[in-house]
């Protein structure tokens, strides 16, 4: 195993979390302004990848050219995501948020089987194909492959964070967020209407996880109606990893979940990997409980 | 007023529904019933459905052929076991609620193997149309059939295919750790050392994976004449060909009869040409495959799945029994099971004394993005 593998599974690692951290992002948002663990999260990130494959096929049958195809489907469908967000929040979350964490938890469970079961009824049990014109090509760097959307899912992830970061901390929404995630009560008495913010965090989270969904669909050519899952709980321990409630945890955390992952399957076997992953996660627990990046969370934290 | 009129209209309704049963109930009716048991929800819902939908257009077939004397109408029970042991065994104590005779299912080996023991506990037939795990029919349950072939079958079926044809000398394997999936791969990596061809490395992933980038570039270091996938999901073999192939893997890529579905092209697409998978034989000539096909897309208005005309001939191939021995006592009837043969929409059917029905593997090329017939490991010839 050289260094041309090192440098390959490095790229591969980086794509991967580059995913997570996005999905992340959502859950720490939320976590961070209404302490409420969002299990649905990972059906909005499904049901972006679905409204994406839907948008680009329509798009592209219209003779669209692709990347125009792309460009207009990633706004739509995080737009369509964001309002299924403010949606599902009004509906589950909203009328739970004076009763116990359990009943609002007990609310997302249910509310992410309801989804995937919607998902399921109304796209079919079978796998939906992205058209792959938009997704091949690559070039080499000696051995090591790169392709294109390798490069488009980390510039676009990188995009995406530069954009929530001006957001959450140079508008007056961002400032609203992080006042709101700080004392609700207290920002509602000098007259920011959380209720609208906690919609609007909703909706970010989701449009991000959105993205994601359609990165995804695109980069491994399909897309499944259980396919929230099994990332809605690693992006999950991903924002935990990262200080759950901090925006750059959630980046750092998806980026060391992602590299363990494809290090452990790289050079251990492929079975191990979540193995690892969540024992990276329990260890990091067991020594900083806050998570990596949980410290000074009044300033970071939305 | 208002609430009264609601409770009017909802006795009314009661009234209605509770006089629509008894005039069911007078009537008094035979009914054979039948039982599928597949995974029609979870990642392996696409040959799940296939299963249940192959039974279903049997039952109606044989109905338009006359139907079961002494029979008013033959009813399909499907059950979902989502290729879960526990809960197919679930699926299993349900059917035997609603007293079935005879069940097609179910997919997963994992799952038929603890299912069948609770079928065989009540004595009713179940004839597996999908797994090929070698176990399935060597636990000596009298009532246990199988209708398509064995992995100890398909594993020197393809490794004599990988020698002979390919001339391969070195081979990377990969499974997603199922009962089948496993257990083939295993095969396949005995009769390929017995056979002279070096496996390079044998690596595994989890079910339900989308990202393969880790895996493959192993496979890539290793550079493998040969890249032998063996996952239990058509679905996920077609996103590990297509990660395989933006890798730059240039090996010749190879899956059997769980990757061998019409899915698997709709998905890869043109990164599945030039890969070979082994399924059984299918003569698509003939006259039965096509009255099935016909019958299949009138009433799905889809191609039939890897393992719809094997759930098409087992549930034919018990009804014909049934109907053959006049009565369904299970003892009667599986004495006619192994009596017939016959030819079904998948092969010649003929069940052995220990309920399987014989393998005949080929190998399948992809080209033009259809599964094209290449070699025959009966006769080794290609077509």
């Amino acid at each position: 195993m050289d260094f041309d593998f090192f440098f390959q599974q490095l790229i591969n690692g980086i794509t991967l979390g580059g995913v997570y951290a996005l999905i992340a992002l959502g859950y720490t948002m939320v976590y961070g302004i209404i302490q409420l663990i969002n299990f649905a999260h990972g059906e909005f990130f499904a049901a972006g990848g679905y409204m994406g494959v839907i948008l680009i096929s329509y798009l592209a049958s219209q003779g669209l050219h692709p990347y125009a195809c792309l460009a207009i489907s990633l706004v739509l469908s995080m737009a369509y995501c964001a309002l299924l967000a403010m949606a599902v929040e009004q509906l589950a979350y909203k009328p739970l948020r004076q009763a116990s964490r359990l009943a609002a938890l007990l609310s997302a469970l249910g509310m992410s089987i309801f989804l995937q079961n919607g998902l399921m009824l109304t796209q079919g049990v079978y796998d939906r194909a992205y058209p792959t014109e938009i997704t091949s090509g690559g070039f080499e760097i000696g051995a090591v492959s790169v392709s294109y959307m390798q490069i488009f899912i980390v510039a676009l992830t990188a995009a995406l964070l530069v954009g929530l970061n001006i957001l959450v901390f140079r508008t007056r929404i961002g400032r609203a967020m992080r006042a709101t995630a700080q004392d609700k009560v207290m920002s509602a008495l000098v007259g920011i209407n959380s209720n609208r913010i906690i919609a609007i965090t909703f909706a970010v989270g989701a449009g991000l996880a959105a993205a994601a969904g359609i990165m995804v669909g695109l980069y491994y050519g399909s897309v499944n109606y259980t396919m929230g899952f099994v990332p809605g709980i690693k992006a999950f321990a991903a924002a935990v990893l990262g200080g759950i409630g901090n925006i750059t945890g959630a980046l750092v955390g998806g980026l060391i979940i992602g590299m363990v992952e494809i290090f452990a399957a790289g050079y251990i076997s492929g079975e191990y990997k979540d193995v690892f992953a969540f024992i990276i996660l329990i260890g990091v627990l067991y020594f900083k409980p806050t998570g990596i990046m949980g410290e000074n969370v009044d300033d970071t934290r939305v | 007023m208002k609430r009264l009129l609601v409770l009017a209209v909802a006795l009314l309704a009661l009234g209605l529904l509770l006089a629509g049963c008894g005039g069911e109930e007078k009537k008094a009716e035979q009914v054979l019933k039948i039982g599928t048991m597949s995974p029609l929800t979870g990642p392996y819902a696409a040959d799940g459905n296939d299963i249940r939908q192959g039974a279903e257009i049997a039952v109606e077939v044989f109905t338009e052929a006359g139907g079961m004397p002494g029979f008013s109408k033959i009813e399909v029970f499907s059950e979902d076991t989502a290729c879960d042991p526990k809960q197919a065994v679930a699926a299993a104590n349900k059917l035997i609620n609603e007293k079935v005779t005879a069940v097609v299912g179910a997919y997963c080996s994992s799952s038929t193997i603890p299912a069948s023991e609770t079928l065989a506990e009540e004595n009713i037939i179940m004839l597996t149309p999908a797994s090929t795990n070698p176990k399935v029919t060597e636990r000596g349950l009298p009532y246990m059939f199988r209708t398509c072939g064995r992995d100890d079958h398909q594993a020197p079926a393809a490794v004599k295919f990988m020698k002979d044809v390919e001339g391969v000398k070195t081979i990377f394997i990969v499974d997603d750790k199922t009962t089948y999936s496993q257990g083939l791969a295993e095969g396949v990596a005995a009769a390929a050392a017995a056979a002279g061809i070096q496996v390079l490395e044998h690596d595994h992933v989890n079910q339900g994976d989308k990202d393969y980038s880790a895996v493959l570039t192993k496979v890539k270091a290793a550079n493998p004449d040969l890249f032998y996938i063996s996952l239990q999901n058509s679905a996920t073999g077609a996103l590990m060909v297509i990660q395989a192939k933006r890798m730059g893997i240039d090996a010749i890529l190879m899956g059997q009869d769980a990757v061998y579905h019409p899915k698997l092209m709709e998905i890869a697409k043109a990164d599945a040409e030039g890969m070979y998978c082994t399924f059984g034989a299918i003569d698509k000539d003939a006259p039965k495959f096509k009255e099935f096909l016909s019958k299949y897309q009138a009433k799905t208005g889809n191609e039939p799945g890897a393992y719809s005309a094997y759930a098409f001939d087992s549930a034919t191939a018990y009804l014909m029994a049934a109907k053959a021995a006049g009565t369904t006592d299970p003892a009667k009837v599986r004495e006619e099971m192994l009596k017939l043969d016959f030819t079904g929409a998948s092969k010649q059917i003929k069940y052995e004394e220990n309920g399987d029905s014989g393998s005949n593997y080929t190998v399948y090329k992809v080209q033009d993005g259809k599964f094209v017939p290449y070699w025959n490991s009966l006769t080794g010839e290609k077509y």
